[in-house]
């Protein structure tokens, strides 16, 4: 045995001196004194060690030191227990009233229960986490969960000295780890998994709350007070962006927006526009989105395989600027049509028709009416150069099928030879490029719809005329109506008269297959002396008539004087025919 | 047991210094024997080269081992404890203690941690071979029998199961067809405590044979065939008069 027996039990005697010895050594990092007791010169001191039995029970409250929390330094302190497990486990309190129940559902139940092996866990309250404030409600917030499995193996107990020196020791019952509660506002975890897949692409991080809190704010907008919103944006005025500039595309909205699995990224995007305004109106909204700092993945080639794209204009073919590009593109066009048209008188005398159309067409999509406009500078071209097909042939669903062609180069390049070869005024640039008036180009597109609408009516009973032109096309026969050009279809010559019949249409078909629309612009009012309509009609009797040599393909409705020939056929046909069918 | 108390922070502020000492099970087991008084035993705490050592030495009389009905002669619980005394580094650590009336007072701030350990010699490691050999047994066990069990699953004229069964039947005789008022009043307030009964439950309450039964419910009710509450009776809807899930009534019509 060990040890100095020095001192005996009466050795719970302890003064004040010792006492406070051990409060002084009540810090960390300070190594156990000696208990010097009196004169004692041993090295070693006694201390009665007692377990009471004390109705408390202790508990461990375990806070991390990174978490660098003082407890000396509180104030006030509330703890209570963290019943929110409650509602999880006790759901099966259903309603408890006669309404909707069943006699005996409980038993039935539970013996299903059992029969399944089903086990549920109780609701213990003493194994539930803690909540602890500290310092009241502006305070630290912690989060006490029980560590399990303390009291399994070996006992813990707290030894404490007591004024006589005696050591007790109490039982510890439990042992609960405390972490500190944010109190700012956290992605949730299917937020933070998005914002994780995104993560080398997002270089502004701010903007991930700011958007969650923008869409929180659209959710409760309702409900709301100004003044909450107001407190929220204060809040988040220290890192968001001044300034109501927004920069986005489309891609920008689809990406950032994803969050909610209900909006699209057309969604986000009207919702973040209606903030917008709503944030322009309260004019303290902080929200840019910062696109231009995030580094956003290119689009895919693949992208716009499927969007027509108005080739006379030099814009790219994003759907907004579709919308920009309309506008734009209206203004050049009329101006190509003032250079292209050879008599002004034409487009003057068919701009009171135009503009009354043009109104009409402007209620349509924004698609179509470029579209439409384009069709219209074309139809508005007295030279009827075919080559207007290929320019309209770009947009896709919207493009009317007459104009079907393959989009290359040689339009634009078509084009431009065309013009410089019937007028040879004509600048060598495309008319695109060169702005004009809005009041021609809405002669021109009232004159596209015009003639389209007409071509629609005559081919209302017949099938869907489609034409198609083949890139390279013959020169037309001795009609000497058109001159052969490059990439185009025939052209037609400058000032030849021309009878609308049938073996003018036969030759014109002898080429190649033509759609009405373009049959029709050979046949134009001025040459051959008919009003627009009476061509349709006219054409429509020779096609009906002459089956021998026009024939007709119902299903894909394509004129073709030759049974036998090559078709891109392009299913879009029905989808004008519609749109021709006022 | 709602828990929402303010807490006691005296102890910290007199910043009570405590220490954290992890026992061994049989040496707390021990102490669950002391009196009332309490006292376990002593510890000495010595200083040697400038370190610490604090020892805890048991009482004798807490030293016999009474477990597994082992006489107290053979085993002994060591009596020497070495405390192994580390430094609280990297977390901080407090006592908090409830009462039962729920309140929770922060007794003070652990300054030290230790472990109480044995001093191994032979009697401890008889000891320990103890434990092993406890905590090693199955907890249940197979058992190979010599014979056969022939007590039960004798063939039976009938089993005592059965014959309760028709006894209980006999007395009670065949359901007796009551007036239909009666029945009809039983069924509504049968009714008004739940609204989807099965057959055979109603058959229970009232007693009444099924057929007569059936004819009833079919008068004031109906039989739903599919959907959640499936092969349920339920009142018709000029009869029920269910409010919220709290409060119903059914009238007649």
């Amino acid at each position: 045995m060990v040890g100095h027996h020095r001192t005996t039990e009466g050795t719970s005697l302890r003064n004040a001196v010792s006492h406070r010895t051990l409060k002084k050594t009540a810090h960390r990092n300070t190594p156990v004194q000696t208990f010097l007791w009196g004169s004692s010169s041993s090295s070693g001191t006694e201390y009665i060690v007692r377990v009471p039995k004390t109705p408390l029970k202790s508990t461990i409250l375990c806070i991390n030191s990174g978490d660098k929390v003082a407890c000396s330094t509180w104030t006030q302190a509330r703890m209570e227990r963290d019943m929110s497990a409650r509602r999880i486990y006790g759901e099966e309190e259903t309603t408890e009233g006669a309404a909707g129940s069943e006699f005996g559902k409980k038993q039935r139940e539970e013996a299903r229960r059992k029969k399944f092996g089903i086990v549920t866990k109780e609701f213990k309250v003493e194994d539930q986490p803690w909540i602890l404030k500290v310092n009241g409600k502006a305070g630290k917030r912690f989060k006490g969960i029980k560590k399990g499995g303390v009291t399994e193996n070996a006992s813990y107990y707290i030894f404490t000295q007591c004024p006589d020196g005696a050591f007790e020791a109490f039982p510890v019952h439990g042992w609960y780890n405390f972490m500190p509660v944010a109190k700012h506002r956290t992605l949730t975890a299917e937020e933070a998994e998005e914002e994780w897949g995104r993560r080398n692409k997002v270089v502004n991080h701010f903007s991930i709350m700011l958007q969650r809190r923008l869409r929180e704010q659209e959710r409760g907008e309702d409900d709301d007070d100004e003044g909450e919103k107001a407190g929220k944006k204060k809040k988040k005025g220290g890192g968001g962006r001044g300034g109501d500039l927004r920069i986005h595309d489309l891609e920008d909205d689809l990406e950032m927006s994803s969050d909610d699995s209900h909006s699209s990224g057309e969604d986000g995007e009207s919702k973040s526009k209606a903030k917008k305004e709503v944030g322009k109106g309260k004019g303290k909204k902080k929200k840019k989105k910062g696109s231009e700092h995030e580094a956003l993945e290119d689009s895919d080639d693949g992208d716009y395989e499927g969007l027509e794209v108005d080739y006379m204009s030099d814009e790219s073919s994003s759907e907004e600027e579709m919308e920009k590009g309309k506008p734009v593109k209206a203004e050049e066009h009329p101006k190509g049509i003032d250079e292209m048209s050879e008599s002004e008188e034409e487009s003057e005398e068919e701009k009171q028709n135009e503009e009354e159309t043009k109104e009409e067409d402007e209620e349509d999509d924004g698609k179509k009416t470029p579209v439409q406009s384009e069709k219209k500078k074309k139809k508005a071209d007295s030279s009827g150069e075919s080559e207007s097909s290929d320019d309209s042939d770009i947009e896709g669903e919207t493009a009317s099928a007459l104009f079907m062609k393959k989009r290359t180069p040689p339009k634009r390049g078509g084009r431009g030879s065309a013009g410089s070869s019937r007028t040879g005024s004509r600048p060598g640039t495309p008319s695109i490029d060169s702005g004009s008036t809005s009041s021609t180009l809405r002669a021109a597109a009232s004159k596209l719809e015009q003639g389209k609408r007409q071509t629609g009516s005559a081919t209302d009973t017949p099938a869907a005329k489609r034409l198609k032109m083949e890139p390279n096309s013959q020169s037309p026969a001795p009609s000497g109506k058109s001159t052969p050009q490059p990439a185009s279809g025939k052209s037609t010559p400058s000032s030849s008269d021309v009878q609308l019949t049938e073996e003018a249409v036969r030759r014109y078909l002898i080429r190649k297959p033509m759609t009405t629309k373009d049959l029709l612009k050979k046949f134009q009012t001025k040459r051959t002396g008919l009003s627009n309509e009476q061509t349709v009609n006219v054409l429509a009797q020779i096609s009906r008539g002459s089956t021998q040599s026009v024939k007709m393909s119902t299903t894909r409705c394509i004129f073709t004087s030759q049974s036998n020939w090559t078709e891109g056929v392009v299913t879009r046909i029905t989808v004008n025919m519609s749109l021709c069918q006022t | 047991m709602s828990e929402k108390g303010e807490v006691n922070l005296s102890g910290v502020k007199q910043s009570n210094g405590v220490w954290l000492v992890k026992v061994p099970k049989y040496l707390s087991q021990q102490w669950e024997k002391a009196t009332e008084k309490g006292d376990v035993g002593k510890i000495t705490i010595k200083k040697k080269q400038g370190k610490s050592e604090v020892s805890f030495k048991l009482n004798a009389d807490l030293t016999g081992l009474d477990a597994l009905g082992e006489k107290d002669a053979s085993l002994h619980v060591p009596r020497d404890h070495p405390f192994t005394m580390h430094n609280v580094g990297g977390q901080t650590l407090a006592v908090f203690s409830q009462s039962d009336k729920d309140e929770i007072s922060l007794e003070g701030m652990v300054v030290h941690r230790a472990e109480c350990r044995p001093v191994v010699n032979d009697n401890y490691m008889k000891l320990k071979k103890l434990q092993i050999k406890e905590s090693t047994k199955p907890q249940r066990l197979s058992q190979q029998l010599e014979r056969a069990v022939t007590t039960v699953f004798k063939p039976v004229a009938n089993h005592n199961f059965n014959v309760e069964y028709e006894k209980k039947k006999k007395s009670e005789g065949k359901m007796v067809r009551a007036e239909r008022q009666v029945v009809l009043d039983m069924l509504f307030s049968a009714f008004e405590k739940h609204q989807y009964y099965n057959i055979k439950d109603l058959v229970e309450i009232t007693k009444q044979p099924v057929t007569y039964l059936k004819e009833i419910m079919r008068e004031i009710g109906t039989y739903n065939s599919k959907g959640a509450h499936k092969s349920t009776w339920e009142l018709k809807s000029e009869y029920r008069h269910y409010q919220s899930a709290d409060e119903d009534e059914t009238h007649t019509s």
